[in-house]
């Protein structure tokens, strides 16, 4: 059995940033519109491929993460290359109590099911920014300043989970001449305002050395092209020299459970200084086998996902009442 | 906010309501920007440095003489390796000339950073690498929390939640713990990474641009902007750069003082034109970012400039 010597391909967790606008946005439209309304909310994360080597991007909540309100004309474009769109639903509760009753599996398990229905139905195929979802639970004190929030980033399991073959740097993998046709596909790929958001793409290597990057659908057109050799390729948001980031595993699953197929090579696509970056971009070769069961939609996969916080599970509260205590703000308005 | 502060504050922002935007260019003569000079410049920065994107900001606090879609211009996730607090003194330590000694031949940015004269009362309450080393021990326990300090008891410790919902997710293929297992055995690197989100305005009063910070810790929690000071050159911290409202987001962020950018980037421009070197206003943000690394030079946002200051591009 010399697959099980192999070591599992592991996946560097998403993490949160949010900005203080959210929060500054949340707090009003709680208190002008929503009231005590605790219905899910739609919102938008967003996220870059990591361009350092040092540091990973992240999942940013920014305000216009929020739906605009009313009063406000709305003009939030979605995407640029800096701001790939990623939907999520937020569950804002009224008191500290619930915030902490939630179900938290049972709301994990509803939003991967959103990405199950839509690798189902090929949506995610069409649309790849739906293979990225989040969830934020929170609880809004509105007395004290003070919020508590939580992120999960739902990532159907493979079980058994996929195993690693090879993984180095791209500028390893490729030719010399591929990396070089690489690097100009992926920063055009960058560039275009058409794509420039799009997070998930497959990479094209033909017998004459030319690459080119062409959206997930075209698997399903171009398969048993013998001319060209596919990598998937997805925007990195990890910056480690040895793991892929979080949201190759959602792709992983689509590969498994839609195109069935056993061996993957994917492309973890970085940057530096907004270029692409072929020493710090990965790619990797991965072995996996699809789940029994995954061909009915019924059973949707397990999910995990809620972020951990320095190593560790749990809830992160932040007090912003010195940027928010509303005499203050009144003293600003005036 | 002091009051004197306060008052120029108040000033400020009634001249800038009464009087026009600047519409003549004065870049050459004063150092200044137009409003559609800094729109030019911002564009050419965005295109050769694709890290900065323009935003538009809080919808309320949207400045009409500026386009809606092009209000500031933003560059996130930026990292911090060190303080610039603790570089200084150590480069104090081995002897050299802060600010002066810095790689460019011509040392056109001596004019406006000096040496300093003393360091020590400043140095007492300022935390240096050490410190935070050492209060990172008690940081762990409690979750951050910005502004936190006087409402500690209020912020429940991260313990006490600790999976009441059964969440513990055995996956083999979840990564643990990120930071240590990348960076063993100096995990200490990776821990100490803040991280800032770096913003250019347009200061109407000043007619320069003006870069704000808005920092986060390790755990990419908002940081104090007290804080922030430790990644601003010590001769800066508290004098040229202040803590204040955010001209297009919420909340306060520091900001370095734009009251001597206008007469900095005029003095960097007789230079260049004494060299014979015609500069375009297109140019203008990477001179100033260049200028503005000498204020928070930790902290390393993207200003390329591999290409020829003056002379037309084909940009």
């Amino acid at each position: 059995m010399e697959e099980e010597k192999r070591p599992i391909l592991q996946f560097a967790p998403f993490q949160s940033v949010v900005d203080e606008g959210f929060w500054h946005r949340l707090s009003s439209l709680k208190l002008n519109e929503l009231g005590i309304d605790d219905s899910p909310i739609p919102i938008s994360g967003f996220y870059a491929p990591c361009s350092h080597p040092q540091v990973s991007n992240h999942l940013t909540l920014l305000s216009e993460s929020l739906p605009s309100e009313a009063s406000e004309k709305s003009s939030t474009s979605h995407g640029n290359r800096n701001r790939c769109w990623v939907p999520g639903t937020l569950y804002n509760t009224n008191t500290l109590e619930t915030y902490h009753g939630l179900d938290k599996q049972a709301l994990l398990k509803a939003e991967a099911k959103k990405i199950w229905d839509d690798i189902h139905s090929g949506k995610a195929v069409e649309d790849s920014t739906l293979l990225s979802r989040f969830l934020l639970i929170s609880y809004a004190d509105l007395k004290k300043w003070s919020f508590h929030y939580w992120f999960a980033f739902p990532a159907l399991v493979l079980e058994p989970a996929a195993t690693l073959n090879d993984i180095k740097p791209a500028s390893q993998w490729f030719s010399s001449k591929e990396a070089e046709s690489l690097s100009a596909a992926c920063n055009e790929w960058r560039q275009m305002t058409a794509t420039a958001d799009v997070p998930f793409f497959l990479v094209s290597v033909k017998s004459d050395s030319s690459v080119s990057l062409r959206p997930l659908k075209d698997w399903e057109l171009c398969d048993g092209d013998g001319q060209q050799v596919f990598v998937v390729g997805f925007y990195d948001p990890c910056h480690l020299p040895n793991n892929p980031g979080w949201p190759l595993r959602n792709l992983l699953a689509l590969i498994a459970a839609r195109w069935n197929i056993n061996k993957v090579r994917f492309l973890c696509y970085r940057e530096n200084r907004g270029f692409a970056d072929l020493g710090l971009s990965l790619v990797g070769e991965a072995l996996v086998s699809v789940p029994t069961g995954w061909r009915d939609h019924d059973c949707v996969p397990t999910a995990v996902g809620w972020e951990l916080n320095r190593s560790k599970k749990g809830s992160r509260c932040i007090s912003l009442a010195k940027t928010m205590d509303p005499t203050r703000l009144v003293v600003t308005a005036a | 906010m002091v009051l004197s502060q306060k008052l120029h504050e108040a000033f400020k922002g009634t001249v800038e309501r009464i009087t026009s935007p600047r519409t003549v260019s004065a870049f050459k003569e004063k150092g200044v920007l137009s409003v559609n000079e800094f729109i030019i410049a911002g564009d050419n920065l965005v295109s050769k440095c694709p890290t900065w994107s323009w935003e538009s900001g809080e919808p309320s606090k949207r400045k009409p003489y500026l386009p809606a879609e092009k209000q500031f211009l933003i560059t996130r996730n930026v990292p911090c390796l060190r303080r610039a607090a603790s570089v200084e003194e150590e480069y104090e330590a081995a002897g050299g000339e802060v600010l002066l000694d810095n790689e460019d031949d011509d040392g056109w940015l001596a004019t406006h950073g000096k040496p300093r004269e003393t360091k020590q009362d400043e140095d007492e309450n300022l935390p240096s690498m050490e410190n935070l080393e050492i209060s990172k021990q008690s940081g762990i326990q409690s979750i951050p929390s910005y502004f936190g300090g006087d409402e500690e008891e209020d912020i429940p410790d991260m313990a006490e939640f600790n999976d009441p919902d059964n969440l513990i997710e055995t996956d083999p293929a979840t990564l643990q713990s990120t930071y240590l297992v990348a960076h063993e055995p100096d995990d200490d690197i990776i821990l100490r990474t803040r991280t800032y989100d770096v913003s250019i305005t347009y200061d109407k009063y000043y007619q320069t641009p003006r870069v704000w910070l808005t920092g986060y810790d390790e755990s990419r929690m908002l940081l104090k902007p007290e804080l922030v000071l430790e990644d601003v050159s010590q001769d800066h911290a508290r004098k040229t750069v202040t803590i204040e409202d955010h001209p297009h987001l919420p909340g306060k962020h520091a900001s370095v003082h734009p009251c001597r950018h206008g007469a900095v980037m005029k003095k960097i421009i007789d230079v260049l034109m004494s060299r014979g070197v015609e500069p375009e206003v297109d140019k203008y943000l990477f001179l100033f970012l260049k200028f503005m690394a000498s204020v928070i030079p930790t902290i390393e946002y993207d200003y390329t400039m591999d290409f020829d200051l003056g002379s037309s591009s084909n940009s």
